[in-house]
């Protein structure tokens, strides 16, 4: 577990480093280039045009002129003289100049040339131009090389400095960010190891900082939501399918050895078995509802999908129901104008509205209303809502009603695997919309919103433009 | 009838052999993929039912795919325990006929066969269907009997238009379900029965003899035999 913080730490630290120091380069490398071509271009065309000028000086007015012209611009020799001169005699001897005699070391040419004179007993860098004047005359312009050391020297410890400063930084902030990243990684894996443990409602702490880790935090506990949800809900599930395929299991097991022990007669032992095969039938009927379920919560449907008219399918759930309310003497009707199409299945959308209208059928009373209706909701939310005068559900068993399983207690006696609005939610969900249920004052009204999807890249699916149901 | 049952549960296939047989068919019968296959391809049949997964190295499906490809047109019902929408449309997109979910009442099964059956016999395109003393216009969306003229809604129209067209044998609830309506659920109320109700008030209340027959643990029949 550390080896990675570490890892990632040092990574950034050496990166952060390299790439600093290439910086640094890039900066210092062409100021350097520039300043030191520069310099060096002036000073070569400083030298001649000295020289051009103190010869023709000599040209002009003699050697008195030519001497005191130099005596006048050089004085001694120090560190920080720039300019060099001498004019000597044929024979070396010193006329007038900053140096006491002809340097040593310099080559026998006219010309400029770089070298190395000991003037004083000190070793000088200089670049100098001969010219040999008429009569003999050897005059000796130079340049010291020497007042630049200074200015090279600083530049070079300056640069070191900042490279070393990089540096230091560089491994500071790594150790900093491996710091900040082991605490957060050490949060994330604590509480990560806690909920392995089984403590699934652990969550990450939010850091106040850094936008990236708070995005990935936030994630994360939304995942860890959404287990904890499923989690929960497949135990609930399992305790649900537990209870309720035991029942009928238990009544078929007593009915079958009650017929083994008793043998009764062939009349009653027919009835029995026909018992049993209903018993069976109540069972597969739960295993179908759960299967069911599943299929639509794994998404799969969405392939399937084409435009459907709610209208009409609300009418036609509406006119399939429409003999059963009439024996009840419930007054089954359906609103709806235009059509409304959304994105969808048509099979589940039916099978949705079907169990909101049995819904409806089984706790509206003799003599009740049943109005189903389409509509708009808001711009782009469609809504089929089935609203009954029956006795409703109490606001705080709303949201229970859609779990899994969950029957409204007294209507235990009748019929139905309590998976009907567990159904239609799922049939909502799949399709992005919700089912909501409301006071119908009296009764419920239950509403499926489903929001206008474009058919976009599927609008070659044949069944698209007919809006019929999918033949399966 | 001559069918073939490709099933490799011993138990339902000796159910289902004994039925088939009680309701006057001959039944071969092929307990993998490979003798149904073997089968299937040797003899003429005039209908198959094919359970969907099956020892021997060769899907159901396959074998059905294989068929068709060999431009065998025999009427195939699937038999199958998995019961995703998506199956259906599978079984039935790769040569199926029709497609039943295990576990099945046997008078399902003898229902759909039977249907599958006549279907391949006599592909009609009549414009009137008749059955005794009642006639149906199907253009004219008429419906007559012993002269009276009876008023329908469209739906019950449709309802005793599919009934006529399987006159003389038993339909199931699912099947009314499934072709008259063209839902794929199971309605927690009966409310196939009472449409059913609601038209035998229409075309057999009036009237002497009913035609529309109540079929115990199985469907409904619409006969002019007693």
């Amino acid at each position: 577990m550390l080896k990675l913080p570490t890892f990632s730490a040092r990574t950034i630290a050496v990166g952060y480093g390299v790439v600093s120091l290439l910086v640094l380069a890039m900066f210092a490398g062409p100021l350097w280039y520039a300043w030191h071509t520069n310099v060096e271009q002036v000073r070569t065309e400083l030298l001649r045009s000295d020289a051009q000028r103190l010869a023709n000086l000599f040209t002009r007015s003699g050697e008195q002129a030519l001497a005191n012209a130099i005596d006048s611009q050089v004085i001694g020799t120090n560190d920080g003289v720039r300019k060099i001169m001498l004019l000597a005699a044929p024979d070396g001897s010193r006329i007038a100049g900053n140096l006491s005699a002809w340097p040593q070391g310099l080559p026998d040419r006219d010309g400029l040339c770089s070298s190395t004179i000991h003037v004083d007993g000190k070793a000088r860098r200089i670049e100098a131009m001969r010219v040999i004047l008429p009569g003999g005359y050897r005059l000796l312009v130079a340049s010291n090389l020497n007042r630049f050391d200074e200015l090279e020297r600083l530049f070079v410890y300056g640069l070191l400095a900042c490279a070393l400063t990089v540096l230091v930084g560089a491994i500071l902030g790594g150790m900093l960010i491996r710091r900040a990243l082991l605490e957060r990684v050490q949060g994330i894996s604590q509480t990560t190891a806690a909920i392995i443990e089984g403590k699934l409602s652990r969550r990450l702490p939010e850091p106040h900082d850094g936008e990236e880790l708070r995005l990935l935090t936030v994630t994360v506990n939304r995942m860890l939501d959404q287990i904890e949800q499923l989690v929960t809900s497949v135990q609930d599930v399992s305790n649900s399918i537990a209870h309720d395929l035991r029942t009928p299991l238990s009544e078929l097991r007593a009915r079958l050895e009650e017929l083994a022990i008793t043998r009764p007669d062939t009349e009653e032992t027919f009835a029995e078995i026909d018992a049993a095969i209903t018993d069976i039938d109540r069972v597969m009927g739960i295993f179908q509802a759960l299967l069911r379920l599943a299929e639509i919560d794994s998404g799969s449907r969405r392939n399937g999908f084409v435009e459907v008219d709610l209208a009409r399918l609300g009418a036609e759930v509406t006119e399939f129901y429409l003999p059963v309310a009439e024996l009840k003497e419930i007054d089954l009707s359906f609103h709806g104008g235009d059509a409304l199409t959304v994105v969808g299945d048509p099979l589940l959308i039916a099978q949705a509205l079907s169990n909101l209208v049995e819904n409806a059928l089984k706790y509206a009373p003799e003599h009740g209303a049943i109005a189903v209706s389409a509509q708009r909701e808001a711009g782009d939310v469609l809504a089929l809502s089935v609203a009954d005068d029956g006795p409703g559900i109490a606001e705080d068993e709303r949201p229970k009603v859609v779990e899994r399983f969950y029957r409204v207690d007294g209507s235990r006696g009748t019929p139905g695997v309590g998976l009907g609005l567990s159904v239609v939610s799922a049939v909502a969900r799949l399709h992005g919309g919700s089912l909501r249920l409301d006071d119908n004052a009296p009764g419920l009204r239950a509403t499926l919103a489903l929001p206008v999807h474009k058919l976009s890249a599927r609008s070659d699916n044949p069944d698209a433009a007919s809006g019929t149901a999918v033949r399966a | 009838m001559k069918l073939l049952l490709v099933e490799d549960n011993e138990r339902v296939a000796r159910f289902v052999c004994k039925g088939l047989a009680e309701a006057g068919h001959t039944v071969d019968h092929a307990d993998n993929g490979r003798d149904g296959m073997y089968h299937a391809v040797s003899e003429p049949y005039d209908a198959i039912v094919m359970d969907r997964m099956l020892p021997g190295g060769i899907d159901g499906l396959a074998i059905v795919e294989a068929l068709r490809q060999q431009g065998n047109r025999v009427p195939i019902l699937v038999l199958s325990a998995l019961d995703g929408v998506d199956d259906r449309i599978l079984g039935l997109k790769r040569g199926g006929d029709d497609y039943l979910v295990k576990p099945f009442a046997f008078g399902e099964l003898l229902a759909r066969l039977d249907a599958l059956m006549r279907r391949s016999q006599v592909q009609t395109a009549d414009t009137t269907l008749a059955l005794g003393d009642l006639s149906v216009d199907l253009l004219a969306h008429k419906v007559t009997r012993a002269g009276a003229a009876i008023a329908l809604q469209p739906r019950e129209f449709k309802l005793l238009e599919y009934l006529l067209r399987h006159a003389n044998q038993v339909v199931t609830r699912t099947m009314l379900l499934e072709n008259v309506w063209d839902y794929h659920f199971d309605p927690q109320t009966n409310v196939i029965d009472v449409h059913i109700s609601k038209l035998r008030q229409k075309i057999d209340a009036p009237f002497a003899t009913p035609l529309l027959k109540t079929v115990r643990n199985a469907g409904y029949m619409l006969t002019d035999r007693p």
